[in-house]
């Protein structure tokens, strides 16, 4: 074992059993994941059905998509409305409920456990349930609601101006349990002396919130507002099972019609796949700069 | 029962008991009150569902509805008195009759669960081999291929979507179970995740282990497997769920009844049944789908909140 030869031999061994228990990850990875990332990228500049070969067509599937596609330009403004107000609106209610139910007193741990249920319920299931509540009849449960105060029948689902504001509570319902684990989380790092610290000096409680848990928080705020945007970016289950209707995915005038369903929609239903290729490509322009600007924030504060 | 936050920190800042700074109880209460009103809203919908799936036909648009079912009943599951040849009023098909394959809706369970173990399985078999690589092995090019998989964490999955689909396709894979599960095997936060943890390990067990003799492979399956249990398990717990509710990639792979997951299932009732009638059998479905995911968290409810937590303040 002492001869160079050997000790170099034996190195190579060692790497060979390396590389060999690396091997199933990265075959998969590439196959999988890297590949068609690459080739996503090639068919978005092509013209493709998914029967005859792909057609290069340069930047005309981008072109279209930014200057001519209403539809697209529509999904855009959709998604952007959806996901600032069911982001904002989210992140306030998870540090509420956290700054509310954090302790570790039996009501809590129950009131915890409540919001977070829609965590782990089928998403598919809860858009059903949704579907059924929002039940134009008079007999569903929002209406039944609306008639307790006097208020006649709504149709929720067939009324364009409704659709963001249900797709928003259906979002921020579904989530901000699990935000508040999170804020939990945060609340329960922060060190008890700091508050003492704040108390000696008179500090309200409204200035000790403001002063010691806001900013101690910010790691926290961060994380969930951007898995929240990226989560929220990526929507599809909602309109596909609430709102889509028979040859319409985006539901009435498509006032549902975001990113997600609309690349279903051309590439799975119309068999545009470089078209759809290509507004595959716009979310990850998208989610790619959320991600940027995260790291740029956490660097920054970092150096602060 | 609940989430109790960090009782046993693995590799995080142990938390204290998380205590609401600065506030004294009766203040709080007052505060918490609009908190406690919201828990109703996140309960209402959940008592519908129920309700829902217990009420027979002639009930479910009843004007106002009914808040206990009046006559409950199971034949949203299945319906005896259900006969396609005879109209029978107040009977409709229950959810197990609703599809046309063998064992009907428990054929999409079985699916949804051989998916859901062998990928949960296979992806933490795969990722935790090149983990420990990458953590303990002094190869060349690991600190790239490192890299590459973190960057991969910033891409939207959906981004493959189109060309995944074509490769289904080509190699004869779309409406299999090897159509689920070998694209979905490896995941690059399990892998973040699982060398994050490895980290904290110190190299000396290893280094004894090999003292010993031992070859790598028994390494991996003796010591780094056990060591890496608390990591498995807070993984396990997110394949689990997300594997089990996934949805738009089965609906672009599957064609059959046959090979449907739950939530393509759910979908299919969706779109082929409309109407209010039909609403208990579609609820029916919903519950099956949930119960068991719901009790999955029941269950392991620490090591989740802790997976989260670790996963989400670390990454």
């Amino acid at each position: 074992m002492a001869t160079p030869a050997a000790v170099s031999r034996h190195r190579w061994r060692r790497h060979g059993t390396s590389y060999l228990m690396l091997l199933p990850f990265l075959a998969l990875f590439a196959g999988f994941l890297v590949w068609p990332l690459a080739n996503s990228l090639y068919l978005s500049f092509t013209k493709f059905d998914g029967v005859t070969a792909p057609e290069f067509a340069g930047l005309e599937n981008f072109r279209r998509l930014l200057f001519d596609d209403d539809r697209f330009r529509h999904a855009l403004g959709n998604t952007f409305l959806y996901v600032v107000a069911s982001v904002g609106i989210g992140t306030l209610l998870s540090l509420g409920l956290a700054l509310a139910f954090g302790g570790s007193g039996w009501p809590h741990r129950v009131m915890r456990t409540v919001f977070f249920l829609p965590s782990v319920t089928s998403s598919i299931a809860l858009m059903l349930l949704w579907k059924w509540i929002f039940n134009p009849g008079d007999f569903g449960l929002a209406n039944t609601v609306v008639g307790w105060f006097g208020g006649r029948a709504v149709e929720w689902l067939a009324t364009p101006g409704l659709t963001i504001p249900i797709l928003v509570l259906m979002s921020v319902w579904g989530g901000m349990g699990y935000g508040m684990v999170l804020y939990v989380a945060g609340l329960g790092s922060i060190p008890q002396e700091y508050y003492e610290a704040a108390r000696i000096d008179g500090a309200t409680p409204w200035q000790q919130f403001r002063r010691v848990t806001l900013p101690l928080l910010r790691p926290v705020t961060t994380y969930v507002v951007v898995t929240g945007l990226i989560g929220a970016f990526q929507v599809f289950e909602a309109v596909y099972i609430v709102f889509r209707g028979t040859n319409n995915i985006g539901g009435v005038l498509d006032s549902g019609l975001m990113i997600v369903p609309y690349l279903y929609d051309q590439g799975f239903t119309h068999f545009k796949l470089g078209y759809a290729s290509a507004i595959a490509w716009v979310l990850f322009l998208i989610i790619f700069a959320i991600s940027m600007v995260n790291l740029r924030i956490g660097r920054a504060l970092k150096e602060l | 029962m609940a989430a109790a936050p960090l009782t046993a920190p693995v590799t995080a800042p142990p938390a204290a008991a998380p205590r609401r700074p600065g506030s004294g109880a009766r203040r709080g209460g007052l505060l918490r009150l609009p908190f406690y009103l919201l828990s109703l809203t996140m309960i209402a919908p959940f008592y519908w569902m129920l309700i829902t799936v217990f009420k027979p036909v002639t009930e479910l648009d009843r004007q106002p509805p009914s808040f206990v079912p009046e006559h409950p009943t199971l034949d949203n599951f299945y319906d005896p008195g259900y006969s396609p040849t005879q109209v029978n009023p107040g009977h409709l098909q229950g959810l197990f009759q609703r599809f046309q394959v063998d064992f009907g809706f428990g054929r999409f369970m079985f699916n949804s669960l051989v998916i859901t173990i062998t990928i949960t399985v296979g992806s933490l078999l795969i990722a935790s081999l090149a983990a420990y690589v990458i953590t303990k092995h002094r190869v060349p090019g690991r600190r790239l291929i490192f890299l590459m998989i973190v960057a991969s964490m910033m891409v939207p999955w959906q981004t493959t979507l189109v060309p995944n689909y074509v490769i289904m396709r080509n190699l004869g894979w779309l409406d299999t179970y090897q159509g689920y599960v070998i694209p979905a095997l490896a995941k690059a936060f399990v892998l973040f995740f699982l060398v994050q943890f490895l980290h904290s390990i110190p190299d000396e067990l290893i280094q004894a282990a090999r003292v010993d003799g031992a070859g790598e492979w028994r390494i991996w399956w003796r010591i780094v497997l056990p060591l890496l249990r608390p990591a498995l398990a807070a993984m396990s717990i997110f394949i689990v769920l997300a594997e089990w509710n996934n949805f738009l990639w089965p609906l672009i792979l599957v064609q059959s009844d046959e090979m449907a997951n739950i939530p393509v299932a759910l979908a299919r009732l969706n779109s082929y049944f409309t109407g209010a009638q039909n609403q208990g059998a579609i609820m029916a479905g919903g519950l099956l789908a949930s119960l068991p995911s719901i009790a999955f968290f029941l269950a392991f409810q620490r090591y989740f909140t802790r997976g989260i937590v670790l996963s989400g303040l670390k990454g």
